[in-house]
């Protein structure tokens, strides 16, 4: 009985480690663009555009990695192990590849990243004007050789620059590190043994090449699934 | 007047010179922040071990440093002024001196000047709210205020549980990170009541 209840417990806190890190998963794995089931788990994954990139995350990943979310579904019988280690992004048909890396350490090199970089500000400003008056002339003598009054008037101009140089960037404090660690942390895939679908991102050190075609590839119990990634 | 208007057209003419030459040094300035994207990859094709060194990577980003480039106010202005007593320069008429005025059209002038302009932020960040006006906007738990008053709210890094509710309609809840210097751009979209609650994750 005891055994029992104690099992209960860990499941009961593998499902709750599940819902509040990560991403909440779709329906099936065939929900998502690149999959494919064995025996043991079905995996979904998509690899993010830029502009998926901004708008899911507050951190500046684009600088730095390729991030793609992943849904693992294990089956009733076989719960998942999910370790970081097991995962790897693969350029097709070559022998590069990178595992991915974990939020603390994606967190520091954008921030040192930030630290680095420099504002430069612009700001030209133009001015027109007009006046008109009246003054003395010195020179026109008038009929009580006084200087006669003259009318006059003219337009001005005026133009200038201000320029202002910072290297205050965004995400460069540590305050900053923090929450880009904790935003990189809880939305990451969450590692353990997962009974229940668990999803979230995989955080890839490689420089983005257009028209390559990337792979997942997940190392379960010594069977490799590999997934491609569609563009 | 012949003299003193010689030098004025020269003095703008060095301005705008000036001005596009700062422009130019700037826009070169920035060329060398492009990332070494082919080097950084060729590096990383040639290398035949399965997994690639992660410090390598580390150090890349630490020297790809870049210049952003932001134009500031564009500030056009037009005066009129009229004076009525004469004056006479040492170059004989100069009507722009003694009566002209900043004033007039000078955007920094007085209360119009920009406080911090060239300073984008002081370590916070900017949450751009957009939510009905009477909802109840809360940050971790504790009240915040209304909505229509909290178009723009300033908030120190980190992670926050961001909820708007309103008596009519289910609460909207987020958790939001924000960063200094960055602007989010949260959009609460409010359901009615009668539809069961929906919780979003993230903009």
């Amino acid at each position: 009985m005891r055994t029992l209840s104690a099992f209960a417990a860990v499941c009961a806190g593998t499902l709750a480690m599940a819902s509040s890190i990560g991403t909440v998963p779709r329906s099936t794995a065939t929900q998502y663009p690149a999959h494919t089931v064995s025996d043991q788990v079905a995996i979904g994954a998509v690899k993010l555009n830029e502009q998926a990139v901004r708008k899911i995350f507050s951190s500046d990943l684009n600088r730095c990695c390729i991030v793609v979310e992943l849904a693992i579904f294990p089956t009733k019988d076989h719960p998942a192990k999910i370790s970081l280690g097991d995962f790897s992004l693969r350029i097709a048909n070559t022998d590069t590849a990178v595992r991915p890396s974990g939020a603390k350490v994606v967190a520091s090199s954008l921030q040192r990243k930030a630290g680095s970089d420099h504002n430069v500000t612009v700001s030209p400003q133009f001015g027109v004007g007009y006046e008109s008056g009246t003054y003395n002339d010195p020179n026109n003598h008038g009929p009580y050789n006084n200087g006669r009054q003259q009318r006059s008037s003219g337009v001005y101009t005026s133009a200038g620059v201000g320029v202002g140089i910072g290297s205050n960037q965004s995400g460069s404090t540590r305050e900053d590190l923090v929450s880009m660690e904790t935003e990189l942390s809880e939305k990451g895939l969450p590692e353990g043994t997962a009974t229940a679908p668990v999803a979230g991102h995989l955080y890839f050190p490689i420089s983005k090449k257009k028209n390559v075609k990337y792979q997942i590839e997940y190392t379960m119990d010594g069977q490799k699934m590999t997934v491609a990634l569609p563009e | 007047m012949g003299l003193q208007y010689l030098r004025e057209v020269s003095a703008m003419r060095w301005a705008a010179v000036a001005a596009f030459t700062l422009i130019a040094a700037c826009s070169f300035a920035q060329e060398p922040s492009a990332p070494p994207e082919s080097s950084s990859s060729a590096q990383a094709e040639s290398k035949p071990p399965e997994t690639k060194n992660f410090a390598k990577d580390e150090d890349q980003i630490v020297n790809d440093s870049r210049w952003h480039l932001h134009l500031g106010t564009i500030s056009f202005g037009t005066g009129y002024s009229y004076f009525s007593s004469p004056y006479y320069g040492p170059y004989g008429f100069y009507p722009y001196s003694a009566f002209y005025s900043g004033m007039l059209w000078d955007p920094y002038w007085g209360y119009l000047y920009p406080s911090g302009y060239f300073n984008y932020n002081d370590g916070k960040g900017e949450v751009r709210l957009a939510a009905p006006k009477q909802s109840d906007v809360y940050l971790d738990n504790a009240y915040a205020g209304k909505a229509e008053k909290l178009k723009s709210i300033w908030l120190k890094p980190g992670a926050y549980d961001l909820s708007v509710s309103n008596q009519d309609h289910a609460s909207y809840h987020q958790r939001i990170y924000v960063l200094s210097g960055k602007s989010l751009k949260i959009e609460a979209k409010l359901e009615a009541k009668t539809q069961s609650p929906q919780t979003e994750e993230k903009p």
